[in-house]
């Protein structure tokens, strides 16, 4: 072992955490559970019939070649709320990319909310995150990511990063949603097709039957202080958002996610 | 002489119809002048849904394509109501079309799909396919500007000459990996979203 490893320029972390959810007495119980390397998943007591599952990454960020998984199995008609213990910060890559793969199975009737914290890129970041959702009919996904471009207190602009995140949502066998962001130098440029200047955007979805009901409900909450627009079809509910900052964009997830979310309160571990 | 046919504005697929989002963009004042229409459309093209349709249109285009997945991936891929309609109801019309001048029963499929799965069949080079597809969806939306605007009619064809390069350098990406699918159109998305509850409106998206 090294004595600091973090330094090592090529060292390569791994974590894989998975969890699955199985009926209990009045409330979902870990049916399974499994951890590895710079993962960990845990459930915190909290008081309410939904359990909150959260993952961590022990090593503190990705780089160039880390690979971090993490897995959730909620069973037939079980609700649940995942999350991360903390944003998850994309530093500069010295080579490689780091990938992410996040993968959650709902069963029939399940619902279940993923709702991470944002993921913060930093200058020549190379990230790969590809996050599958697989639902058997009548289950409901609630969905939001957030990412932030460099750190605005550092006074940090992002000019050099490569992150592409690319969402699927599957449904008995064939796609529903496929959302592929693939973000280079050539994205970043302040341009209104683009991201506009914007050091925060986020993506939330609801996906399931009767989604495109929470249409309007969403477009009537979305705060001034962001810019934010609405689409609902088809068993889809979509809102994008961009922000100056971090803190306004999570604020404005925050009002539209308690609309999705029938007014729950937020995963214990959200900074906000 | 048949793909310039079929990839003719007026090959009666109703493109004239849609603004991919850009008449609300425009009505909002945020795009001032040829050169900030020019951008977003060459955005859109470059790293939006443009790329997106080049990519799905050079994967139907190769031999053996499962256009019946292809069609279901181009559906899941559309990121607002509007988009759903705008490739569904113009694949749909184009199929139509060409399974009545061609003799073929293909079922409807979103437009960047039905254009490849008709279009095989020619054995074309797949990236002139491709660019004359873009150079049609460049061209719609170039008309938006020249309507709604208002642009000349001749700055509009400068700008549509403007984008030829990115046109071709698009095309060729997509037809190299047609599985390297991926948007960063944040404010063209929005647009697209915001569209349908536009509430004077001249077009259809």
């Amino acid at each position: 072992m090294l004595d600091h490893p973090s330094f090592a320029p090529m060292q390569r972390v791994q974590g894989r955490a998975a969890v699955a959810l199985v009926p209990g007495a009045g409330r979902p119980r870990i049916g399974g559970l499994a951890q590895s390397g710079s993962a960990k998943v845990f459930l915190p007591a909290v008081h309410s019939a939904v359990p909150e599952v959260v993952f961590l990454n022990t090593a503190g960020g990705l780089t160039g070649g880390d690979r971090f998984t993490c897995r959730v199995d909620l069973g037939a008609g079980l609700r649940a709320v995942a999350t991360t213990q903390t944003a998850e910060r994309g530093y500069a890559s010295a080579g490689g990319q780091a990938e992410v793969a996040v993968t959650l199975s709902l069963g029939a009737g399940a619902e279940l909310h993923w709702l991470p914290q944002e993921t913060i890129l930093f200058q020549g970041a190379s990230l790969a995150r590809r996050t599958r959702a697989d639902l058997t009919p009548g289950a409901r996904l609630v969905l939001a990511e957030m990412v932030v471009l460099g750190r605005a207190a550092m006074g940090e602009t992002l000019e050099s990063a490569a992150f592409s995140d690319r969402r699927e949502v599957w449904s008995s066998g064939r796609p529903v949603w496929v959302d592929p962001l693939v973000l280079g130098a050539r994205a970043l440029a302040p341009r209104p097709a683009l991201l506009a200047g914007a050091r925060a955007f986020a993506t939330l979805a609801l996906i399931g039957p009767g989604a495109e009901d929470a249409a309007g409900a969403l477009r009537a909450a979305l705060p001034d202080t962001v810019t934010g627009a609405v689409s609902g079809w088809d068993g889809k509910c979509l809102a994008r958002l961009t922000a100056p900052d971090a803190l306004p964009l999570k604020r404005a997830v925050a009002t539209l996610l308690s609309i999705l979310r029938q007014g729950a309160p937020l995963p214990r571990v959200w900074q906000i | 002489m048949q793909l310039v046919q079929w990839l003719s504005p007026a090959f009666p697929v109703g493109g004239f119809a849609y603004s991919h989002g850009l008449e609300w963009a425009i009505a909002q004042g945020g795009l001032a002048g040829a050169e900030a229409i020019g951008d977003w459309i060459g955005d859109v093209i470059g790293q939006g849904s443009g790329r997106v349709d080049a990519c799905l249109l050079a994967a139907s285009l190769r031999p053996g394509a499962d256009h019946a997945a292809l069609a279901g991936l181009a559906r899941a891929l559309a990121a607002a109501r509007e988009r759903a309609v705008e490739t569904e109801d113009q694949g749909r019309a184009f199929t139509d079309l060409t399974n009545t001048l061609t003799g073929t029963a293909h079922p409807p499929a979103p437009l960047p799909v039905a254009v490849g799965r008709a279009v095989a069949a020619l054995g074309l080079p797949a990236e002139q396919v491709v660019a004359l597809y873009l150079q049609t969806f460049a061209g719609n939306l170039v008309q938006v500007a020249v309507r709604f605007a208002p642009l000349g009619q001749t700055e509009g064809q400068r700008m549509l000459a403007g984008l030829q390069p990115l046109i071709l350098r698009v095309a060729a990406e997509a037809v190299a990996d047609p599985d390297a699918i991926g948007s960063a159109a944040f404010g063209a998305d929005m647009a697209a979203m915001a569209h349908e509850v536009m509430e004077v409106r001249i077009y259809k998206t």
